[in-house]
This record gives C-alpha cells, structure tokens and sequence, in this order.
C-alpha cells in the first residue's frame, strides 16, 4: 500500500512525462517542417530572387513581382480591415454589454472568423471580380480584409475586456463622457494588444492562397496597378510547386521560405511586444 | 429601523442629505430606506462588514451605479438642495463636483502629470503654465511633490502603490471638486503609506466634503468626524465619531465595533 504522498509524486512524474512526450511530438513535426523549408530553400534564396521577375520555364528569374504583390495587397487588406476590426471591437467591449445588436454581431463574427477563406474568396470573385469583368489587386485585397475584420474583432473586444473596470469607473468619476474614457484610457491600455492582434492578422493574411486564387489571380510581369490582376507569393508558390519545371520548384521552396521567415518575425514581434506591455503593468 | 433609534448628530450645515434612499441590484434591496446628512468639510465614514452596503452608498453620491444597467436608485439624495437622483441631473457634471478614489489604486495609461491635467482638461481650458501650476498644487496636495516632481513625465504605472494612491488623490482633487468619496482607500496599501493618506485625509478636509468607507474600524475612529454603522443594508447608527465608538446607543454597534462580531 503506497502512501498517499508517493502516490501523488508517481502521478505527478507520469503526468509531466505525457505533457513532455505530448509537446515533442508536436515541436517534431514543426521542426521537421522548417528544416525542409531550410533545405530546400536557402539553396533556392538566391539576390535574383528579389531582382527579377517570375519567369517563363527554362529560364531564370525572381519572385520579385509576386513580393511586390503581396506586400500591397497584405498592405491595403489590413488597412481596410484593421479600423472596421478596432471600431467594431471597440463596440462590442464598450457598448454591447445591453441590447441585441451585439450578441448577434459577436456570433456572425464567430462564423466569419472560422470561415474557410476559400469561400471568401469566392464571394468576393462572385460580388466583385464578376461584376468588372476581370481579376485585380483591389479584389485581392478586399479578400484578405474579410479575413483581417474577424481576428481585429476579436482580439480588440478580448483585449478591451482585460482592461479593468474600475479603470474605467476611474475616469467616469471625473467626469468624462464615454467616448474620451474609450479613446484616452481603455484604448491606451489595452494598445499593446490590439497592436498584437493586428499583426497576428497580417501573419495570417500574408500565406493566405485560397482568396486570392479567385481575385488577384497572378501576373507575369512587374504590376504596380491595384486595377489589374496581381502576383502575389502563396499563388505563385501553388502554380510553380505544382508545375514540372525545376527552376520554378526551386522559386516556389525561396517563396515557401519567405513567407514562413516573415510570419515567424511577425510572430515573434507581437509577442515581444505583448510581453514588454505586460511587463510595465 | 426607526429613526428614533438612531442617534442624530448635530450637523448644521449640510453638504449632501439622504432621503429614504432605496438601491437595487436586479431585485436585490441593498439599501433599506437610508436617512442621513454628510456635514460640509468634515469627513464621515461608513463602516459595517463586507456587503453591508457601505460601499453601495457611497457609490450612490456620484451615480457611479449608472454604468451598469440593471442597478437603480430610488429616493433622494439632495446635494445643497439639489435632488442628484433627478433624471435632468447631468451626470458628467454631477461627477466633476463628487470626485472619488478607489480601493485599488487605477493610474491612467498616461504620464503622471497627464494622469492629473485629463481630468482638469475636461471642464477647463487652462494654459500651458496655469495647467503647470494646477497639476504642481494638486500633487503638492497629495503630498506627492517631492517624490513626483522630476518624473512628471514618467508613466503613472511606474509609481509604487503607495504613490499610486496619492497619485489618483491628486487626480481627483485637481479638477477641485466639492465632495470627495473614498472607497477604501488604504485596503490595498501598507502601514506607511496608509498612514501618509490618513494625515492626508486630515488636510484634505479643509476644502472638501469627505466620504471614506472602510473596514478598519482604527482608521475610521482616527480620520473621521462622524461615523454611519450599517449592517445589511440598513443604517443602525450614526452619530459623532467618538460617541459611536465610546458609547454606542444600539447593541449591534457595540458588537461590531469591540469585535464581537463581522
């Protein structure tokens, strides 16, 4: 008969090691992933690569138009997006306590935001690209601010809600009206997480391929014209690694590696920036 | 309770009278037909154990119950005759002459001297040097100057809580209103700096109405000029600080102040 503190300890050694075995398995395949995407791509992440523009089989080039793309249409897609996103969250954590209005925005926003983004893309395809006849810069962006409101939404109303009420029962007591206790303190406090969400929203958007298939389509060619279709890094990485060609295999590995290095840094970012915020709290 | 049984303080002039005051959460009655008068520039505590309603009273004197939508007030509360539970009452207005401090110590996401100018800027347009002057006298005030003064610039945040404290006293009294409401002020604070806002509360008191709850019965009978007694939502006693703690009229009381009780 084991005592019941020896028990306790054998539970307790067997519980870490499952968590350990449990967070190996996952950190396995996480690791496996990058290091292919090393391998493969490093080779590949030649200076041409952001020199030139994709290139016809058999011969050599870059990725630089479809970088190009990306980086406008992530651009404009979060700068539509991310105010829709902060004033609706805002509504949601500072108005939406009374009424119905905000419960229901809170559930659609719930299903908008576990949308399959192909379907987005779809809809806009359907509402726009249909509509003027031919893909562009402006679907694709549109797209992906579909995308960016929902997770805005979300992390501002979460991160207005951490802020705490006697906070605002504060600055109520002195007498200010709502809309400056929302924008000089509840806002200002809870800065730091809404700025993480927004670039949480921007590393999501930037590998999204699926809503940008059915609206921006892709380019050959260097485009600067929001009008006309565009090149954009996770479609040309989809047509290229699917293609029979080694030279656009080896591009689609240098853009697969790319998109992962500039989510990573954008990853790593907001939460450096979280933890500075939470340190000064 | 009958009023016969409370003892009734002289107060000759009063700053704020309470008429058969009524408070609900929801259906829940947290305040049975309050009587009583807060004297001008005295300070008055409400003490009783925890959701006696002492804090639900106070919370009455600036609307602060507004926030949430299913608190109401019934009755009157009449601040220099003026009935504040009238629904014409401007609340913003009614706020910036009832400032309040807070158990915990909230400093605004701002820099110090910000933290004091947001609420002056509210009411006044100062000048840069008037509004310089205005933030130096208020945290002189909360005999935070000295320690203040060179960091003006810094995050209130940065401040111990102690500090902190002061800091959201001086907030409340740059925008100089008449009524100051204290909701524990010192429960989250250490002996020092506890006893650095008492003797603060003793000069506060020459230019404002003071309201201070609290849960210790010592700081009540060291700060205050009178003292209210309540016990689940009823006022058992009120009267002269040194009468309700030498010689408490009611049994409850004297329960509950030699610790017989709560």
């Amino acid at each position: 008969m084991l005592s019941l503190y020896t028990r306790r300890r054998i539970i307790n050694a067997v519980g870490l090691a499952i968590s350990i075995l449990a967070m190996a398995f996952g950190l396995f395949w996480l690791c496996w992933i990058l290091w292919t995407l090393l391998e493969h791509g490093l080779p590949a992440l030649a200076p041409v690569v952001f020199a030139q523009m994709t290139p016809p089989p058999g011969s050599s080039g870059g990725l630089l138009n479809a970088i190009a793309g990306s980086l406008m249409m992530t651009l404009v897609g979060t700068l539509i997006g991310t105010p829709i996103g902060i004033l609706a969250g805002t509504y949601l954590a500072e108005f939406g306590q009374r009424g119905w209005l905000a419960p229901i925005t809170r559930f659609i926003n719930d299903v908008l935001l576990s949308a399959p983004s192909i379907v987005i893309g779809l809809f806009v395809y359907e509402v726009y690209v249909v509509h003027i006849k031919h893909f562009s810069g402006w679907a694709g962006a549109l797209a992906l601010s579909i995308i960016v409101i929902p997770i805005v939404i979300r992390t501002t109303e979460n991160m207005l809600r951490l802020v705490p009420t006697t906070l605002r029962e504060a600055a109520a007591a002195l007498g200010a009206p709502q809309w400056k206790i929302i924008n000089f303190v509840t806002l200002r406090a809870a800065r730091a997480g809404i700025i993480t969400g927004v670039m949480l929203a921007i590393a999501r958007i930037s590998g999204e391929t699926a809503p940008l298939l059915f609206t921006a389509l892709n380019n050959q060619f260097w485009n600067s014209n929001m009008n006309q279709p565009m090149a954009n890094l996770p479609v040309v990485i989809f047509q290229f690694a699917m293609s029979p060609y080694e030279d656009w295999q080896k591009l689609a590995w240098a853009g697969a590696l790319l998109i992962t290095l500039s989510v990573l840094t954008l990853n790593i970012l907001a939460r450096v920036l979280f933890r500075q915020k939470a340190a000064s709290h | 309770m009958t009023a016969e049984n409370i003892a009734n303080p002289k107060i000759t002039v009063p700053k704020i009278i309470v008429r058969d005051l009524n408070f609900y959460y929801g259906d829940y009655r947290a305040l049975k037909d309050i009587n009583l008068s807060i004297a001008e520039k005295m300070v008055t505590a409400f003490i009783g154990p925890s959701g006696c309603g002492k804090s639900t009273l106070l919370r009455t004197f600036n609307r602060m119950y507004q926030l949430y939508p299913k608190q109401k007030a019934a009755g009157e509360i009449l601040l220099d005759g003026e009935n504040i539970l009238d629904k014409k009452q401007d609340l913003n207005m009614l706020r910036a002459k009832i400032g309040m401090v807070f158990q915990k110590p909230t400093p605004f996401p701002m820099s110090i001297y910000d933290n004091i100018a947001f609420g002056v800027k509210l009411y006044e347009s100062l000048s840069k040097n008037d509004m310089d002057e205005r933030v130096e006298w208020a945290l002189r005030k909360a005999a935070l100057w000295t320690e203040a003064k060179d960091k003006l610039k810094q995050s209130g945040t940065s401040l111990s809580g102690g500090q902190q404290q002061r800091l959201c006293i001086a907030r409340a009294i740059a925008v100089k209103p008449q009524v100051l409401l204290l909701d524990e002020p010192t429960s989250a604070l250490d002996p020092i700096s506890t006893a650095h806002i008492e003797k603060l509360i003793d000069e506060l008191k020459e230019d404002f109405t003071i309201v201070i709850v609290t849960h210790n019965m010592q700081q009540a009978a060291r700060v205050s000029d009178f003292t209210a007694y309540m016990y689940l939502g009823d006022l058992i006693e009120f009267g002269d600080t040194s009468t309700v703690f030498t010689n408490p009229k009611r049994k409850e009381t004297e329960d509950y102040i030699t610790g017989r009780f709560g």
